[in-house]
């Protein structure tokens, strides 16, 4: 479809501001002659009109959670409450500036506190700093809490241990964190090899970063003997929020002794994911963290809330301003939509669905564990390799059932996880939809079977076909210049792509 | 509940199915030890009408910003957001979707983000784009990481008129590093030169600017990259307030190596500090090194043009952790928000609101001159911010503003001790504050 750009008619514009523009100040006595510029930036001349219908198109080639499943592993692609968009745009939040003074913003303090105190509860650890702007922000200030607690008690620990299993963010984080990354082993039953565990946690180990359920969606039923592993040699143990939906009033990852805990609140706690955030990645700590967490925390006297300043031991600030506030009343206002047992329900539906589709499909393809699964099973597309078929095809295939592919090629370690799709039905998908959604995977491993070239050369029925990404990386174009210049070589099929 | 469509009979089809009598027994690998005893201390449910009343009330301890003629920028600006923006906004294809790893069922968030990444290409003249790192401090943080990696040196110098927010940044990122870092002092409101002269050695990875800079002052950046570049270090550029680039000749003009902005002013509303969005803009020759996604063009099998996600191989799913940056998810509707804001705005729209952020500026600072009950603190151009020391109390021009519905100025004491400071407010104008509103404000100020 047209770029933007190419829409662009001289003299149109989209934007109204008042009359009176102080035209009597002259620019050139405000701005000194080497600074000012010479000419207008050129963006585009585009109506209303125009903006509105060209976004509206674009929105057209996009696939939602409202238009059904996306069954995204480790993504918790949960339905997003339209109440929730409704109160965080109430005016008095949107346009509170993070500076006013403190006496003027008491709702949004208000917000924070107790969003804090509900997530300590959930969790079960002491305090919760809400700068984290999304997960892996998050994973980056729990590692510089680690960091710096060490050194504050004056130990040179510089290696973190991470589960051959981790998402990618996990040994990235320790890395910016100046730890040595080094990776425990899964066993074959999907979750964390004690021995190995045992062998490598020394003094010179800040600690273990851990999902549970596990990165492949299993529980890990020896999480007691791996907290005693840990800290017996006086590490930490670090708990990454992603496949907290599993757990939700069932176990409390502070209980369980860890010791930093992060939350994805776009994936348990229900905020839109708008195409790669906002989110948030708020992190709790125990007690004996918080002199490390980020400044400020905001804290009560009772009367009024403060933004306080954590000291002196801080690790500092990880971004500017407080939070990602918009991100937090969200989730704030679906806690106490859904209460107390509607939190346990969340899990406990979620669990059951994705057994449900474990149950269903195991038959079909190949479950890399085959054991009861938290709240997202691992199937495997290796059966259908020697019909040339590979899961990537079966995922392009699902997007012309109308449904959107879940997460394949992770865990992609082997022997136990190849050819690998991570289904996540969150809860607030019914029976009826997974259904579908099992009926239609049902009929495409019968086609990999009998037309595997149906299934190679998927998907047919999206606004646009595979794309060639070895090319997009060989020959950058990053823009719509970089376009032009290359105009005389590239040659597009110049027809409007449809939807 | 009415978010969890199951019936209990439903779930009762499933478990039957799936070859057990009770969802414990799916769940019984957990040992009970840790198994949580008893309930969650946590409200009982509320109906949607009950917790909307709820935080109504909430909100309501708030004042009324709307309607709060703002004098505070630092980083954080209310500039008029059009409603045709929202209205897009809300489209759930862009809300609910996920990172767009699926190009085929992602085309609107990828053209978004390319569309976006033009936009910010020729507002920097710089030749690559991040579209989205979470913000401007961060951006700033991970632009010095990147000095860091790109010149193996050790040493960084920031500059004193940088935000203090994206300073404590900056530290926080690169802490791990224990690189030795300097302030660079000002002098008159800018850039102390002869002292950059002084404190840039051959073993500076990079120069941190802002700029305009936290007082609102417009720094020489020619002369700035003329003297750093004789060191083979690099200047990063943060860009606090972007509509700035609608006046001031581009950062790519003027020699800056990496632009670490903030795109709050196109198009996102204040939300008491975030989510905004942050951005990289660089020299291709450094586009390896960055963090974060980037968009780029290619065919599908029939030969269309399409977008896809690219340069992957710096990122963190594939290099773990050998990656550039350890960031996944970052503010991809916000692009989606400054893409269509600068689209509603144009070539004609993006000027005119960026000389009038400056005319008015000018405007106030003379009114409250003439006024006699401020005077200046440094002898600066600037663009849309500036400093005055007040002849009353901070608390009385406070007083006096909020009783008049102005949400005052930063009062830079807060972040800057200096005794040089005292009773100084930073002052900030947009294009929500009419000259009306500016002769009401210098009247109340002088009386």
């Amino acid at each position: 479809m047209k770029l933007i750009f190419e829409k662009s008619v001289k003299g149109r514009d989209g934007y109204s501001l008042p009359a009176d523009l102080f035209d009597e100040v002259n620019i050139r006595d405000c701005i000194p002659a080497y600074a000012a510029t010479d000419a207008k930036r050129i963006l585009s001349e585009v109506s209303e009109v125009d903006v509105v219908r060209h976004f509206t198109k674009l929105s057209k080639f996009n696939y939602g959670v409202d238009d059904g499943l996306y069954p995204l592993g480790s993504c918790t692609m949960k339905y997003s409450p339209k109440v929730d968009e409704k109160l965080a745009a109430l005016d008095n939040f949107v346009y509170a500036h993070p500076l006013a003074p403190e006496e003027i913003v008491q709702g949004c303090l208000e917000i924070m506190y107790e969003s804090d105190k509900l997530f300590c509860e959930i969790t079960g650890v002491d305090q919760y700093t809400m700068a984290p702007a999304a997960g892996a922000h998050g994973e980056l200030t729990g590692n510089l809490i680690m960091r710096k607690y060490f050194v504050d008690h004056g130990e040179k620990r510089h290696k973190m241990l991470v589960p051959d299993s981790a998402h990618g963010t996990n040994p990235a984080s320790a890395a910016m964190s100046g730890f040595k990354m080094v990776e425990v082993k899964s066993n074959k039953e999907g979750t964390v090899d004690i021995k190995q565990l045992d062998e490598l946690m020394d003094e010179d180990t800040a600690g273990l970063m851990l999902t549970n359920p596990n990165t492949v969606g299993l529980y890990d039923d020896r999480i007691q003997d791996i907290e005693r592993i840990v800290h017996g040699k006086g590490g930490l143990l670090y708990y990454d929020g992603a496949n907290l939906n599993a757990s939700l009033g069932i176990i409390r990852p502070g209980d369980a002794g860890f010791d930093i805990v992060h939350l994805n609140l776009h994936k348990t706690f229900s905020t839109p994911h708008g195409g790669g955030g906002p989110g948030a990645g708020v992190i709790g700590v125990k007690k004996l963290l918080i002199p490390y967490l980020p400044t400020p925390i905001v804290t009560s006297d009772g009367k009024k809330y403060h933004l306080t300043d954590i000291g002196e031991k801080s690790i500092g600030m990880v971004r500017a301003f407080w939070a990602n506030f918009a991100v937090l009343l969200k989730t704030y206002v679906w806690i106490l939509s859904m209460g107390a047992d509607g939190l346990c329900d969340v899990s406990e539906a979620s669990v059951i669905n994705a057994n449900y589709v474990l149950a269903k499909l195991k038959k079909h393809y190949r479950p890399a564990y085959d054991r009861y699964c938290g709240h997202e099973c691992v199937l495997t597309g290796r059966d259908y390799k020697k019909h040339g078929v590979k899961t990537l095809d079966i995922a392009k295939r699902l997007m012309d059932y109308g449904i959107h592919p879940p997460t394949i090629y992770f865990p992609h370690f082997e022997p136990y996880a190849e050819e690998t799709m991570m289904i996540e039905p969150p809860e607030s998908e019914s029976k009826e939809v997974l259904d579908e959604f099992i009926d239609a995977m049902i009929k495409i491993s019968n086609e990999a079977k009998t037309n595997p070239e149906f299934l190679t050369s998927a998907p047919h029925a999206t606004p646009i076909r595979r794309t060639d990404d070895v090319l997009a990386a060989r020959r950058p174009i990053l823009t719509y210049d970089d376009e032009l210049k290359l105009k005389d070589e590239l040659q597009y099929r110049d027809e409007d792509i449809n939807f | 509940m009415r978010y969890i469509p199951n019936t209990e009979e439903q779930k009762k089809e499933m478990l039957n199915d799936i070859g057990v009598s009770s969802f414990e027994d799916l769940i019984r690998v957990i040992p009970a030890d840790v198994r949580l005893k008893g309930r969650l201390n946590v409200p009982e449910a509320m109906s949607e009408a009950e917790v909307a009343e709820k935080i109504y009330h909430i909100a309501r301890k708030n004042s009324d910003f709307f309607l709060m003629k703002p004098l505070i920028g630092a980083g954080a600006y209310r500039h008029h957001v059009p409603e045709a923006e929202k209205f897009l906004l809300q489209r759930e294809e862009f809300w609910t979707s996920y990172t767009p790893y699926q190009p085929e069922l992602s085309q609107g968030t990828l053209q978004s983000m390319f569309e976006f990444q033009t936009y910010l290409a020729r507002l920097t003249k710089m030749d690559v784009v991040i579209p989205s790192i979470y913000d401007g401090a961060s951006a700033t943080a991970e632009a010095v990481l990147m000095s860091l990696r790109l010149k193996h040196r050790n040493r960084i110098i920031t500059s004193a008129s940088l935000h203090p927010h994206y300073r404590e940044t900056i530290k926080t990122y690169v802490a791990p590093h224990e690189p030795v870092t300097i302030e660079l002092p000002y002098e008159d409101g800018l850039v102390d030169i002869g002292k950059l002269k002084e404190l840039i050695t051959d073993d500076t990875a990079s120069v941190i600017v802002q700029n305009p800079n936290f007082f609102g002052g417009i720094e020489n950046l020619a002369e700035i990259c003329e003297i750093v570049h004789s060191k083979d270090a690099l200047v990063i550029d943060a860009v606090a307030e972007s509509m700035s680039l609608g006046v001031l000749k581009a950062p790519g003009e003027m020699g800056i190596d990496i632009v670490a902005g903030e795109a709050q002013s196109f198009g996102m509303d204040l939300n008491f500090g975030g989510p905004y969005n942050g951005y990289l803009a660089t020299k291709k020759e450094f586009l390896r090194q960055l963090p974060g996604r980037i968009v780029g063009e290619t065919k599908d099998i029939d030969g269309k043009r399409v977008f896809v996600m690219t340069m992957r191989a710096r990122e963190q799913d594939i290099r773990r952790e050998k990656a550039t940056s350890n960031i996944c998810s970052n503010h991809g509707l916000n692009i989606t928000a400054a893409n269509i804001y600068l689209s509603l705005l144009g070539t004609e729209g993006l000027y005119k609101v960026s000389l009038f952020n400056t005319k008015a500026a000018h405007y106030l600072e003379k009114l409250l001159l003439k006024s006699g009950r401020f005077e200046r603190v440094f002898d600066y151009p600037f663009y849309n911010e500036f400093l005055l020391r007040s002849k009353n109390t901070v608390s009385i021009v406070n007083g006096k503003l909020l009783g008049n519905n102005f949400l005052p100025p930063l009062e830079i004491s807060r972040f800057y001790k200096e005794e040089e400071f005292k009773d100084v407010l930073l002052f900030a104008v947009t294009e929500v504050l009419s000259r009306e509103d500016l002769n009401k404000l210098a009247k109340i100020l002088s009386e």
